[in-house]
């Protein structure tokens, strides 16, 4: 960046990186992991994102949001470049997701879901919740980690994930629903009552 | 006694008690845990829910696969070589 443009000294940008960054980073680690669900990947991504971060500090507005603002450049380093080289064939874009969820007649939301109980979630154990949060879409899986997990507000989401408030909303309720299913039908498999 | 109301219970969670709404609510439910309603539409939510078993249980659900989410996902930390290899590549 140009130094005329610059915001802050180096003692200053190095203030802002260790107290305002660093205390994000086990946050952005565990992020980063469920996304690449892929314990190398996910160290690669928190080291970019740290680069990215203090590479462009400068449009770090100092006392604002840290953790969303970080949490965007992961996100974005992700899509950019991690999902290009993915392992995962599966994975397809936001755009893509919504468009077909959006569309009538989804087999997913039509199809008839067993009954879950609150007594079976508590139950069930931490590899049954991961298995069936991991196994959604990563679009989706993505709005349940930044909402249930790391708990960013809907404008605070909008932001990292660049889309509206009301598409948070939307994407945030199918996800559920879909995680609901997920869950439901595994119970169902495994007898639970 | 036990039974009796497990038999209420069990027979408005039936089919026929279901709510003839329920997406609506749900959605309402899932938006007032996740802090996005005004005080005049919690208290709208709540109002329904105490008065619809379906509801209820939805919003007991709801409660309770977040709290699972919460509880019992994996939670890494960042190892002290990680940071410091972070911190020596930012200093470079």
């Amino acid at each position: 960046m140009d130094k005329s443009t610059s915001r802050y000294n180096d003692i200053e940008k190095s203030d802002i990186f260790n107290n305002e960054f660093m205390v994000h980073v086990d946050a952005l680690y565990n992020f980063a992991y469920k996304l690449t669900q892929d314990e190398d990947e996910s160290k690669d991504l928190l080291q970019d994102t740290c680069m990215k971060a203090f590479r462009f500090i400068n449009s770090f507005e100092r006392g604002t949001n840290a953790k969303a603002w970080l949490f965007r450049i992961l996100k974005n380093s992700f899509i950019n470049d991690y999902r290009k080289k993915s392992k995962n064939p599966g994975m397809v874009d936001y755009q893509e997701v919504e468009t077909f969820y959006n569309s009538e007649g989804n087999e997913i939301e039509t199809q008839p879901t067993p009954d879950l109980r609150s007594e079976t979630v508590k139950g069930m154990l931490g590899d049954e919740i991961t298995n069936a949060l991991n196994s959604m879409d990563v679009d989706f899986r993505t709005v349940i980690i930044l909402c249930d997990l790391e708990d960013f507000k809907y404008d605070e989401m909008s932001k990292i994930l660049d889309i509206p408030i009301g598409t948070v909303r939307s994407r945030l309720h199918r996800a559920r629903n879909i995680l609901k299913q997920k869950l439901a039908i595994y119970a169902a498999s495994m007898g639970y009552k | 006694m036990g039974a009796f109301v497990r038999w209420i219970q069990k027979a408005m969670m039936s089919k026929k008690a279901r709510c003839p709404e329920e997406e609506h609510w749900l959605e309402l439910v899932r938006l007032m845990l996740d802090g996005q309603t005004t005080e005049e539409e919690t208290s709208y939510v709540i109002k329904h829910i105490n008065g619809c078993y379906r509801c209820y249980d939805n919003y007991d659900l709801e409660k309770e696969i977040r709290a699972a989410l919460k509880k019992k996902s994996i939670n890494l930390k960042v190892s002290d070589a990680l940071i410091s290899e972070i911190n020596s590549k930012v200093k470079a």
